[in-house]
């Protein structure tokens, strides 16, 4: 299930090759009882009109013919759901895929995406691809089945009229090319206008207040409109191309219906064509042009797979990370004492490290803060500890109590990024996401080791709460404390801890940092922080300034 | 349906060219119903005149039902290729219309309104419900209304031939346009709705998970939470599955009903055949017409879902369109005539629906060229200020003047003339550097903008952009980091040149170093006579002001006046 195989279109196809397979064979079969279907009819309608026959003589022919017309809709249907159930599975097993490999590359690897975005293409773009499956390529193989079944019936019953569908067919597709990729190329000069056209209104809405701050929300109105005409202009110019190609098919299939209708007339005039034929050719000429009308109509659908396939290919083209934190270490877990990084040089561009030749050494039961101006590689340093990022020179291990030094010892870390975050569930959910197994006493003593018993207690749910981005609301020091709290869960012998008093006010910011002070104890405590509230709490201050890390006991002056 | 009647009330304004869209839609599926119709007659009356020997093969008459045919097929393509011109045109154009006025009814409510809806899932939601809302004339109206017209035409053209045979046809109509979809469209409405649900719970919870990666990884979680995205998933698997298989029967059906109902024209015909009623060369064509008729309903079954969507999408833009804005704008403005002193006396205001008092006896005074220091926890109230003097929420007690002119008589456009604000979740504009500072003031001269950029010490970043000014930035700004961001903001206001600067947190996301500069520069590009009024966290910001005010439990308390 891991291999990712062939990650296109045409990979993603054959990943579900047996449900589209199947689909075809139940299309096709649906289309042999379609042409057996219109013979009987013909046959039917020639008789009553032209062999006397009353409609009481033609019981068996009717009774046949709703039978191959059950039988044809049921095919029909089966054929649907088919592709549909393929497409669906595929759809999911494509989101879970990619939602996987987002994970492998980790969050350092996606910093430069938005989330927007990345959701937009885990649950619509994927969803875009799915017509794609259900109509596009089924029609596109029907687009060969059923024209050629009706040819192969005409061929049988005219040969005049074998002429005209068979050269006029295969010019359809000539031509609705030739036109489709003018209206490409139309398309591709006016797609970033359309983008920022589109993208317009959207941008205006967000803005609404800074608008009215600027006291130019009545202007607002005028802007919107006139970007929707300039979008409705740009769009058209596309569309009048676009539109051709149907016009063309349109074309073709009633230029060939008329002609088929007037040949036969002539012939049958003359007493050269036999009616039931001629009847028979007219009714079958359409459905000889429906899977091409059909096949265009889901023109659509293929372009936005194709746009949809460039952001989901995006995504999967991202590198996964080499170190897997969430991968557990083999090392059995004697206690760590102590980090160190070791003449560490790392960064994002080879040509312009953050850290250079940088080291220092962060021990157990002595709470370091790591501080600095902001750019200084303070974020740089905490991915380097996380293994988030590998180092391009020097080393990063730690040692733990019998002396032995490890590389990996990142399953060990307990982090909390300056943004925790909360899914949508309880307060008991969410410290749980840390160990399914945790009974509440468990959570009770984790909450009151990070200071967050009282509140979540004075809570008329207590730990029943619900909380999220849909949730009730928390202060930003008691999500802070709620996530320290769900850390300890996991019994970390390294707390990391991003800015954890940033935006919060002096009192949550005393409240947090005792608490953290609190939690450190017996462990390697790591905090980066600005505020003096955080720093007091220090045993040791490491500062960054210039990609070098100066570090000393709890004596350098720092002011925020 | 009188979300729909609103919407066509939108369309009143376009009513002649969405006529016309409707007049061709109309005229392409009458083509081609005719070209069918007129090619069976052809077909049988030839083989008629055929068999009737030579005097009846002289007498008829090939030429003009061939001229007929070709008529009904050049008129079909013409019709179709201009129907989709002026429809998708009419269309777009009812979006942009639907915007613009959605535009003028949400901007009386911004700030409220988006503190309302947090998420932003919101307005990417009301971008696509406006959209949905043109795509009723596209994919509702005119396939409905052009199949209704059709359907009386093709019955009033079979009951010219056989009025049993056209009531036939008119039965197998109503059931296949009109109850089948409906059927159908009451079996999947709820499975529908909960999808809708389903991937709406599914996009917060993709948020979540992807915001907090990092977080879930090093609890050990990203197992639990990706699967969490999974059950979502499955659920509306399940729910898709339902629907797709009452849309595929309802197909059937459709096509059962069609061949049907054709079968009963031919009987009906064919017995007023027996009567003498009609010749026989009229079957083939009442048959093959019975088969066309039902071309038009064929979009049908994909507009009645599209109408329930319709429906839910205009029934969200008219609910937030007609949601009365939280301040009655004055019945009469009036203009500060000294926009330089603001002074709150005894002003309690409590947000809607909160409990607490936001502020609560608050006293303040404000004048002319104070360099205001706005400081307490968060929460308590500090950005209050700015929705108070804006008027984006109203105040329940006391009396609040701004240059002598009670703030009830004074709205925000007024305000924005003498006050500019650089917010906390500022707002910049996708396009170039250029085209924000324009939106921000759209009289200024480029020395102006180059100017407030120095101030807002982002001049060197631009000059060092290949492009300058039309640097462009990205949605929301992406391409400019944090702190680049907002002293943008502040060359915005900068650029204004008010008389009162309100800035929220003016440092935030910028190092001490950038922070110490952009505060200097600041103080000394604005004129003494400008007031200056800095909500802020940051002591160093807050020590550089003449003056600071600690917002606490609703009130304001003078907390020291700098030397």
């Amino acid at each position: 299930m891991d291999s990712p195989g062939n990650r296109t279109l045409m990979g993603f196809t054959r990943r579900i090759g047996l449900w589209l397979g199947a689909a075809v064979v139940l299309g096709g079969a649906a289309a042999v009882m379609l042409v057996l279907q219109l013979a009987v009819l013909a046959r039917i309608v020639s008789d009553l009109a032209f062999h006397g026959h009353v409609v009481s003589d033609a019981l068996a022919g009717l009774a046949m013919l709703l039978a191959l017309l059950v039988v044809r809709v049921l095919l029909q249907w089966a054929a649907d759901m088919v592709a549909g159930e393929g497409s669906l599975r595929l759809s999911t097993a494509i989101r879970s895929e990619l939602l996987r490999h987002l994970f492998h590359v980790g969050p350092v690897g996606l910093a430069g995406q938005a989330t927007g975005h990345m959701v937009t293409v885990l649950g619509d773009g994927i969803s875009a691809l799915e017509p794609y499956f259900t109509q596009y390529v089924p029609r596109a193989a029907m687009m060969v089945v059923l024209p050629l079944l009706v040819l192969g019936m005409v061929l049988h019953l005219d040969g005049w009229s074998f002429v005209i569908l068979a050269c006029t067919g295969p010019l359809i597709p000539v031509f609705m090319a030739l036109v489709g990729y003018r209206a490409q190329a139309v398309m591709d000069r006016q797609w970033r206008q359309l983008l920022l056209l589109g993208s317009a209104f959207l941008d205006t809405l967000q803005g609404l207040t800074t608008l009215r701050l600027f006291g130019r929300a009545r202007d607002a109105v005028t802007a919107v409109a006139g970007m929707a005409d300039e979008y409705r202009a740009t769009t058209m110019s596309v569309m009048k191309v676009a539109f051709l190609t149907s016009a063309v098919l349109e074309f073709f299939a009633s230029l060939s219906i008329a002609l088929v209708a007037v040949v036969f007339g002539a012939r049958l005039l003359d007493g050269t064509a036999d009616f039931q034929s001629a009847f028979l050719v007219l009714l079958l000429a359409p459905e000889y042009f429906m899977p091409l009308r059909a096949f265009s109509a889901s023109y659509h659908a293929r372009q936005n797979a194709t746009a949809a396939m460039a952001g989901i290919s995006q995504l999967f083209a991202l590198p996964a990370a080499t170190i897997r934190p969430d991968v557990r270490g083999s090392a059995a877990n004697v206690p760590l004492i102590s980090i160190s990084c070791e003449d560490v040089t790392a960064g994002y561009q080879a040509d312009a490290p953050v850290l250079l030749h940088a080291g220092c050494t962060f021990t157990r039961n002595a709470l370091t803060v790591v501080t600095g101006e902001s750019g200084v590689g303070k974020t740089t340093l905490i991915r380097l500890l996380l293994g988030l990022l590998p180092p391009m020179q020097g080393r990063v291990t730690a040692m733990d109590e019998s002396g032995v030094l490890h590389a990996c010892w990142q399953d060990r870390i307990g982090w909390v990024p300056q943004q925790p975050r909360l899914v949508h569930g309880t307060i008991a959910e969410n410290l749980r996401l840390a160990d399914p197994m945790a009974d509440l006493e468990a959570l009770r003593a984790v909450a009151a080791q990070a200071d967050a018993l009282s509140f979540i207690e004075a809570l008329p749910q207590g730990f029943d709460t619900v909380v999220g981005e849909r949730g009730a609301g928390l202060s930003g020091g008691q999500v802070q404390r709620l996530a320290l709290a769900r850390v300890l869960l996991r019994n970390p012998q390294v707390l990391i801890l991003d800015e954890p008093t940033a935006n919060l006010d002096p009192q949550g910011e005393q409240r947090v940092a005792a608490a953290i002070a609190h939690a450190a104890v017996g462990r390697i405590g790591i905090v980066v922080a600005h505020r003096p509230g955080m720093i007091a709490r220090a045993a040791r201050v490491v500062r960054l300034r210039d990609g070098q890390v100066f570090s000393g006991p709890h004596t350098v002056e720092h002011a925020a | 349906m009188s979300m729909l009647a609103r919407i066509i009330g939108h369309m009143r304004p376009l009513r002649r060219q969405m006529a016309l869209g409707l007049a061709l839609s109309v005229t392409a599926s009458l083509a081609s119903f005719g070209l069918l119709f007129l090619s069976g007659w052809l077909l049988a009356a030839a083989a008629v005149a055929g068999l009737g020997g030579i005097a009846a093969r002289n007498a008829f008459n090939l030429f003009l039902p061939a001229v007929g045919v070709r008529f009904f097929a050049t008129m079909r393509i013409l019709a179709r290729y201009l129907e989709r011109l002026v429809t998708h045109d009419a269309t777009l154009r009812l979006i942009g219309r639907v915007r613009a006025w959605s535009i003028s009814r949400l901007a009386p409510q911004a700030p409220a309104l988006l503190a309302r809806q947090r998420s932003g899932d919101m307005l990417f939601r009301f971008v696509s419900d406006t959209d949905r809302m043109g795509q009723f004339y596209l994919e509702v109206l005119v396939p409905v209304a052009s199949a209704a017209i059709c359907c009386v035409v093709f019955v009033a053209v079979m009951s010219a031939f056989s009025l049993s045979a056209a009531l036939v046809l008119a039965v197998g109509l109503v059931l296949c346009g009109g109850v089948l979809p409906g059927v159908a469209g009451a079996l999947s409405v709820h499975a529908m709705r909960r999808i809708s649900r389903q991937q709406d719970t599914m996009h917060a919870d993709l948020t979540e998970v992807l915001q907090g990666m990092g977080e879930f990884m090093f609890l050990g979680a990203g197992q639990a939470v990706q699967a969490r995205i999974a059950a979502r998933a499955a659920d509306i698997r399940t729910e898709r599955r339902r629907v797709a298989l009452i849309e595929g029967g309802a197909r059937s059906v459709m096509t059962v009903i069609t061949m049907t109902s054709a079968l009963g024209v031919l009987a009906m015909a064919d017995m007023a055949c027996r009567t003498g009623a009609l010749s026989a060369a009229c079957l083939p064509m009442l048959a093959l017409g019975g088969l066309a008729a039902f071309d038009v309903l064929a979009p049908l079954p994909a507009a009645w879902p599209l109408l329930g969507q319709v429906h839910m999408a205009a029934g969200r833009v008219f609910a937030l369109c007609d949601t009365p804005p939280s301040v009655v704008p004055p019945a009469l403005t009036r203009c500060p005539d000294d926009p330089s002193c603001l002074s709150l006396s005894d002003i309690g205001l409590r947000y809607p629906g909160a409990e607490r008092w936001a502020l609560r006896h608050a006293d303040l005074s404000v004048v002319r060229g104070e360099r205001v220091a706005l400081v307490g926890p968060s929460g308590a109230g500090k950005s209050t200020l700015v929705n108070l003097l804006f008027r984006f929420y109203d105040y329940q007690e006391g009396t609040a003047r701004f240059g002598g002119v009670d703030l009830k008589d004074v709205d925000a456009d007024i305000m924005a003339r003498h006050v500019g604000v650089v917010a906390q979740d500022f707002h910049l504009f996708q396009g170039s550097i250029r085209r924000n500072l324009t939106i921000a003031c759209p009289t200024a001269t480029e020395d102006a903008m180059w100017q407030a950029l120095r101030v807002a010490r982002l001049h060197a970043f631009v000059q060092a952009e290949p492009a300058g000014l039309d640097t462009l930035i990205g949605e929301g700004g992406v391409r400019l980091s944090g702190g680049q961001a907002r002293r943008l903001a502040v060359a915005q206001v900068v650029l204004r040149n008010p008389a009162w600067i309100i800035l929220d947190e003016p440092t935030e996301g910028l190092d001490a170093g950038t922070e110490h500069d952009l505060m200097t520069a600041l103080l000394s590009a604005l004129s003494p006579r400008t007031t200056l009024v800095c909500i802020t966290h940051n002591p160093a910001v807050a020590a550089r002001m003449d003056r600071v005010v600690r917002v606490e439990g609703g009130r304001f308390h003078e907390a020291g006046r700098a030397p």
